[in-house]
């Protein structure tokens, strides 16, 4: 048993070695001692000697957050030969020292109950071995926009069999309409065509086209999927994949009529917009009328107030390029034409600033409006559009300018997928966007293992950033399938069979559908797929018959932790 | 309500003396204007930008109450030639306005 100081992060706030005085006659301890970095590779190795001269058979350490060390001081137990799931954390840092600066005493009694509690479930642990789970080299791509082509490519090149499913009769989702983009210039369906015949130079890649998904079992390792194909003939194909990339894309946000004047002649959206700048020809032309005052409306449909039912929050990231790199496509198709660019921020970040930086030199003007006052768009004189904009850079003031076109610069939406999310069990965030586990630390990967996103069904990214989440997906899925096997936490869900009789109440709590019944003895009874389960536990209450456990967290090992807790009182 | 009028924008920039794109509206230079004058330069030059002539208009004492001093100009974070500006603006209303 050993706590931590953390440097003073702990030991400032707890007495730490009244902490250690206090748990050293707990029954089972041999060894009691603190450390300035238990963490350190000095501490380290002082454990490893411990566990090994005294033949240890559990250790804990009291110090952060299992979300922070719990895999360095299992690594250690393993090191000393002791099985890393007899390792119990605990986490006096964050729920004391740091939870109670303003109480000493009340932190230092806290956490001598609780490294009591971690001492009681460790002597209760028994040696537990990884799951182990051999893998189909076999991966499914949901949707072939650019992200889901890339995605495939990508593991195909790493000599895993790709089946690639998209909804449309066409590959190429959004981008496959698009002309010249940022930030390379190049052309949408240029790209899209590349990618297409990079597809199909690949052995190892089928494509199913006007296809769709019926149905998934399995796990990670090994899925069963079922898809539906309408050509050459209507049928079902099975195939067997070890992990599932979804790259399903997004919709385009859709005005409501009158939003922005939208609805009236002269009022478009960007897509629409961009449309006009790709077609042939040099000049900008509207319905056969030149267009000399263009006006763009930043932030339709995004960033929108807490107040909305079903407001779009969040900023869709790639807008505020696209609009001002279409004011430089707009320049070069038509160089007499005058820009209005009316934003909220200005959010050309990194490098995209130089797009900005290029509009406004080429004159591009730029007006700053505040949320609560948004631009008015109203039918004016001569047949053009009268807009009323107050203006934060000229400290507020409010003016009315002129336009042949007013663009409004939409964002990105989720598409509607409900069928998918039920068939795969798609996490979906409370912006309607699938959720990754971490956006930062685990940014493709679900709850749900083996199951990846990537792209902008995540949420809004330009073409490049999906792209690079195309490649972390090929990468992280790439290497479960290439070790061949791969390995889970043992802290699953387990029955006894000889005290179920399958009422089946445990199967509906599950949140990851992780409870099948089988045969028993000739009788029927749940079973856990332990490779579905997450350990969350929430099954074990459930059961009036106390036929359900959790590894490592056992009834047994529960009740001893609320003993100790509670010591003084009972 | 004051217009945003094009083609006074145009003109000004035909003459391409004028340049004031580059300004962040930080204010540093309404700060440290030893003669407090409040609009210059960064509303006024925000009149001209936007092609607001009725303001400009409005304005035209503000532009010759300037010292030309350029305690703003060698304050200002982005660089901008305000006393060039200011002059060019003189010139401007002294030919198109004044007449002379």
């Amino acid at each position: 048993m050993y706590v931590c100081h953390c440097g003073g992060n702990i030991s400032d706030y707890v007495d730490v070695n009244r902490v250690v005085e206090a748990v050293r006659e707990e029954p089972g301890v041999v060894v009691a001692r603190e450390a300035m970095f238990t963490c350190s590779d000095a501490s380290q190795q002082e454990i490893i000697r411990d566990i090994k001269e005294q033949e240890l058979d559990g250790l804990v350490v009291a110090s952060c957050s299992p979300r922070l060390h719990l895999h360095t001081f299992r690594d250690v137990a393993k090191r000393a030969g002791l099985n890393p799931y007899q390792y119990t954390q605990v986490n006096i840092r964050e729920q004391c020292s740091w939870a109670h600066t303003g109480d000493r005493e009340g932190a230092t009694a806290k956490a001598i109950r609780l490294v009591r509690a971690g001492i009681a479930r460790t002597r209760l642990t028994e040696p537990l071995q990884p799951l182990k789970i051999d893998t189909v080299p076999a991966v499914l791509v949901v949707g072939a926009g650019i992200a889901g082509l890339r995605a495939a490519i990508g593991l195909a090149d790493t000599g895993i069999s790709v089946y690639v499913v998209e909804r449309e009769a066409a590959p190429g989702g959004r981008v496959a309409r698009l002309g010249r983009m940022y930030p390379h210039g190049k052309r949408g369906r240029e790209l899209i065509n590349q990618l297409v015949e990079e597809v199909q130079k690949r052995e190892n890649i089928t494509l199913f086209t006007g296809a769709g998904l019926v149905e998934k079992s399995g796990s990670i390792g090994n899925f069963q999927v079922r898809i539906r194909v309408r050509e050459p003939v209507e049928s079902e194909i099975g195939v067997q994949v070890g992990a599932i990339i979804v790259a399903t894309g997004f919709d385009l946000y859709q005005p409501r009529e009158g939003e922005y004047g939208f609805g009236l002649e002269g009022v478009i959206t960007l897509d629409d917009f961009l449309e006009l700048l790709d077609a042939p020809g040099a000049g900008l032309n509207f319905r056969g009328r030149e267009v000399k005052d263009v006006v763009y409306v930043y932030c339709v449909g995004s960033r929108q107030g807490a107040g909305g039912e079903g407001a779009n929050r969040y900023c869709s990231r790639y807008c505020c390029n696209a609009a001002v790199h279409a004011a430089s496509l707009a320049f070069d198709k038509s160089p007499g034409v005058r820009q209005y660019h009316l934003f909220r921020d200005m959010r050309t970040y990194g490098r995209f600033e130089l797009f900005y930086q290029e509009a406004l030199r080429r004159g591009a003007v730029f007006l700053k409006f505040d949320e609560s006052e948004p631009p008015r768009v109203e039918r004016g004189e001569g047949g053009k559009l009268k807009v009323t904009v107050k203006d934060l850079l000229t400290c507020g003031e409010e003016f009315e300018l002129q336009a042949d076109l007013v663009v409004l610069v939409t964002g990105m939406v989720p598409r509607e997928n409900g069928k998918l999310v039920d068939i795969l069990k798609l996490p979906v965030g409370r912006d309607g966007f699938f959720n990754e586990i971490h956006p930062k630390l685990r940014p493709v990967e679900t709850v749900v293992d083996g199951l990846f996103i990537c792209g902008t069904c995540q949420g809004p990214k330009n073409s490049s950033e999906s792209v690079a989440s195309a490649l972390a997906a090929v990468t992280q899925s790439a290497s479960i399938l290439k070790k061949g096997y791969v390995e889970l936490e043992p802290l699953v869900a387990a029955v006894d069979p000889r005290r179920c009789n399958w009422c089946g109440e445990c199967a509906g709590t599950c949140p990851y559908s992780a409870i099948e019944r089988e045969h028993y003895q000739d009788r029927e009874v749940a079973r856990v797929n332990e490779a579905v389960c997450k350990g969350c536990g929430g099954c074990v209450p459930s059961c009036s018959r106390g036929a359900l456990n959790l590894k490592g967290y056992s009834d047994e090992q529960i009740r001893a932790m609320i003993d100790a807790l509670a010591k003084e009182i009972c | 309500m004051p217009r945003m009028d094009p083609l006074f924008a145009e003109e000004v920039n035909s003459f391409g003396r004028f340049d004031a794109r580059a300004c962040l509206n930080c204010g540093v230079c309404s700060a440290v204007c030893p003669m407090g004058i409040e609009l210059l330069p960064r509303k006024l030059f925000r009149y001209v930008l936007l092609g607001v002539k009725d303001r400009v208009l409005e304005n035209v004492q503000a532009v010759y109450s300037c010292l030309l001093c350029r305690l703003c100009e060698v304050n200002c974070p982005a660089q901008v030639r305000v006393a060039e500006n200011v002059r060019f603006l003189r010139y401007y209303l002294n030919k198109k306005v004044f007449q002379i």
